[in-house]
């Protein structure tokens, strides 16, 4: 009987939660799921999970835990009725988390569980994802059951459009600093083998990131800046749920681009030696680029930039110096069917405020949404770029943008006091 | 004659001796006092910025940008200074209102009470006004990266608005407690306090249409799904 009580579980996990688990016995793989505010689709997707788990982990030993991050819509009562459901096949647990209940703490509670279980690897799972397919499961655990790979990320065939700011700014930063291609920071699902896992828990995951973009982001740089074996697996379509109520963007750029700074600030002395960059191990097919089906409004991105540029430069001066805004300035001149924001400019100006979030010259968070006009900006030269490109030609656009961040990084670390 | 003139002379020499004699010991002790306050607030001054150190004031003001704001307005010095410099001139006014005490001139004899009196609501003054801009700029960043960000015109015209408008809101707080012109202060500040809030709101129902119709279309975008990415597709 393993003990699932290590000293984190039981900051994180109640006591009836903890001896449930311990009643669950040894499991080789877990699943764990992780849901905020999904009372209508959560229990489809543990059954895709479970189904996924059931027909290509065993005969080894698994188990499916569910956590709710503190939702107001009876989630939390729908994963408890689909935990208490009987049932053959793999084990079920729902984690009753001591408060403060957030999704962040969920992730961990998750992992610190697997832990107490003895697991040898983790599917982690966000309950906003849809069209799971079952065969995700052994797509994301068998390289860390083979022993391939300590932490999976996943892959996903996407149009120009989706995924921008991964594209943008996520990926090539996380390329630059920590020499790894990755095509997803935050992919919505991962897998996470033991050690991984041990280390994570052990590296104060908790801290600062409590919606779930910062958790995944903060496990995806944790494997990174640890010398983890890091792959990917090519999971088909990323499918959006139209469903979901969408933040505006500046709220994403903070919960993402946020997490990512707090990370450059911790991992300094691991990306400050990095140099150059290097592919990941890939599991199954290459992703494929598909077209976008519908034709994205560049002309309101430009006007938002040069809205940026009209007003909030008394703002932008406290970021960037006058070197990069004098780069910037003759961009305000270039109509929508001519703009063009040079990834080299653009990864200035994200070392600008990589520097300016690290010496604290504005509030973050008015940092991080000062950013906003800027984004959109790049955006609108990026896909003006995209529509003119092939698919191979789109792939050369990325890795131009990831090569200039890779130029950008000496810059940032001989700024960086 | 001689005689009464000697007398004369002797007389006045005797009575600004004596006077001289008087004053003396008390310009001592006035200077005394002003050098003892004047090193007091040294000494007193480097303790309170060592221990505004200590807890980490600095860095606290710069978590929280206040390093910024002070930047902004050309004050490039650590806020663990500029308390300690506050603490040292305090001591130093104090210490100056004694020696004028130990003097006993009778024109400065009501002062020292009276400004001892009005120190204490100064210095809150001071600290209301200093909170006031530091909340007026924080405010007035907050909203231009606000409007700038639902992509509509004039945020710095209502940014700046509302920054004076915390100011002014400051400056009546202020003044009431310093106890100048009280009835005056309060009588103007509302005048003020609600002639802006009237102006803003007929700027923004008739002067600024425009931008409430912008407001509008840029929350029916997001309504309609049109906040997400590029096309309504995902960011990330």
């Amino acid at each position: 009987m393993p003990a699932a009580g290590p000293p984190d579980a039981a900051a994180i996990l109640s006591r009836e939660c903890r001896a449930a688990l311990d009643a669950l016995g040894p499991v080789e793989v877990v699943a764990g799921v992780h849901a905020l505010n999904r009372a209508p689709h959560v229990t489809q997707l543990l059954d895709t999970v479970e189904a996924g788990l059931d027909k290509h982990v065993s005969p080894r030993r698994a188990a499916v835990l569910a956590a709710d991050g503190g939702s107001q819509d009876g989630t939390a009562d729908a994963l408890r009725a689909w935990c208490l459901a009987e049932r053959r096949g793999p084990a079920r647990g729902c984690l009753d988390l001591v408060p403060p209940i957030q999704q962040g703490r969920a992730v961990v509670a998750l992992l610190a569980a697997a832990r107490g279980l003895g697991a040898r690897g983790i599917v982690l799972l966000d309950a906003d994802m849809v069209g799971v397919h079952a065969d995700w499961m052994p797509a994301l655990i068998e390289p860390v059951l083979a022993g391939g790979a300590d932490y999976v990320s996943p892959a996903y065939s996407r149009a120009a459009s989706e995924g921008t700011l991964t594209t943008n700014l996520l990926a090539p930063l996380t390329r630059a600093l920590y020499g790894k291609r990755l095509q997803q920071i935050t992919g919505g699902c991962s897998a996470l083998a033991a050690p991984l896992v041990e280390h994570c828990l052990e590296s104060g995951l908790e801290a600062g990131a409590p919606h779930g973009h910062g958790m995944e982001i903060a496990l995806t740089t944790i494997a990174l800046a640890s010398g983890a074996r890091v792959a990917e697996t090519h999971l088909g379509r990323r499918r959006v749920d139209g469903s979901l109520p969408e933040l505006d963007l500046a709220t994403i750029l903070v919960r993402t681009v946020g997490p990512v700074f707090e990370l450059v600030e911790r991992y300094r002395d691991v990306w400050a030696e990095t140099r150059g960059s290097t592919a990941v191990p890939r599991f199954g097919e290459a992703p494929a680029v598909l077209t976008d089906a519908r034709r994205p409004s560049i002309e309101r991105m430009v006007r938002a930039f040069d809205l940026g540029m009209k007003d909030l430069l008394p703002v932008w001066e406290q970021v960037m110096p006058d070197a990069t805004l004098a780069r910037l300035y003759p961009l305000e001149l270039l109509g929508p069917d001519e703009f063009a924001f040079p990834p080299a400019l653009w990864a200035r100006v994200i070392s600008d405020f990589a520097v300016a979030h690290h010496e604290r010259r504005l509030p973050r968070d008015h940092l991080l949404r000062a950013l906003t006009p800027l984004y959109l900006g790049r955006v609108a030269a990026f896909l003006r770029d995209a529509s003119a490109s092939s698919p191979s030609g789109l792939a050369a656009t990325l890795d131009q943008i990831g090569r200039a961040f890779e130029a950008e990084q000496e810059h940032l670390a001989a700024r960086w006091r | 004659m001689q005689d009464a003139w000697t007398e004369i002379l002797i007389t006045s020499f005797r009575d600004v001796a004596s006077r001289l004699a008087g004053i003396g010991p008390r310009l001592l002790a006035a200077l005394t006092l002003l050098g003892a306050g004047w090193a007091v607030a040294a000494v007193l001054s480097r303790l309170a910025g060592r221990l505004l150190l200590a807890v980490d004031l600095d860095g606290r003001c710069a978590r929280l940008g206040v390093m910024g704001t002070l930047g902004r307005a050309g004050i490039r010095r650590p806020p663990s200074e500029l308390v300690g410099r506050l603490v040292f001139w305090i001591i130093v006014v104090i210490g100056l209102l004694m020696a004028i005490e130990a003097l006993e001139v009778p024109a400065a004899v009501e002062l020292a009470p009276v400004v001892i009196k009005f120190l204490p609501n100064l210095l809150v003054a001071v600290i209301v006004m200093i909170i006031g801009w530091l909340l007026a700029n924080f405010v007035a960043e907050a909203v231009l990266i606000f409007i700038v960000n639902a992509q509509l015109a004039g945020g710095r015209v209502m940014a700046g608005a509302l920054r004076w408008l915390v100011l002014l809101f400051a400056a009546g707080v202020a003044l009431t407690q310093i106890g100048i012109a009280r009835e005056m202060v309060l009588l103007v500040f509302g005048i003020l306090f609600g002639g802006a809030v009237l102006g803003l709101a007929l700027a923004f129902g008739l002067g600024g249409r425009k931008l409430a119709e912008e407001a509008l279309e840029s929350w029916l975008r997001k309504r309609d799904g049109g906040a997400g990415g590029p096309g309504g597709a995902p960011h990330v």
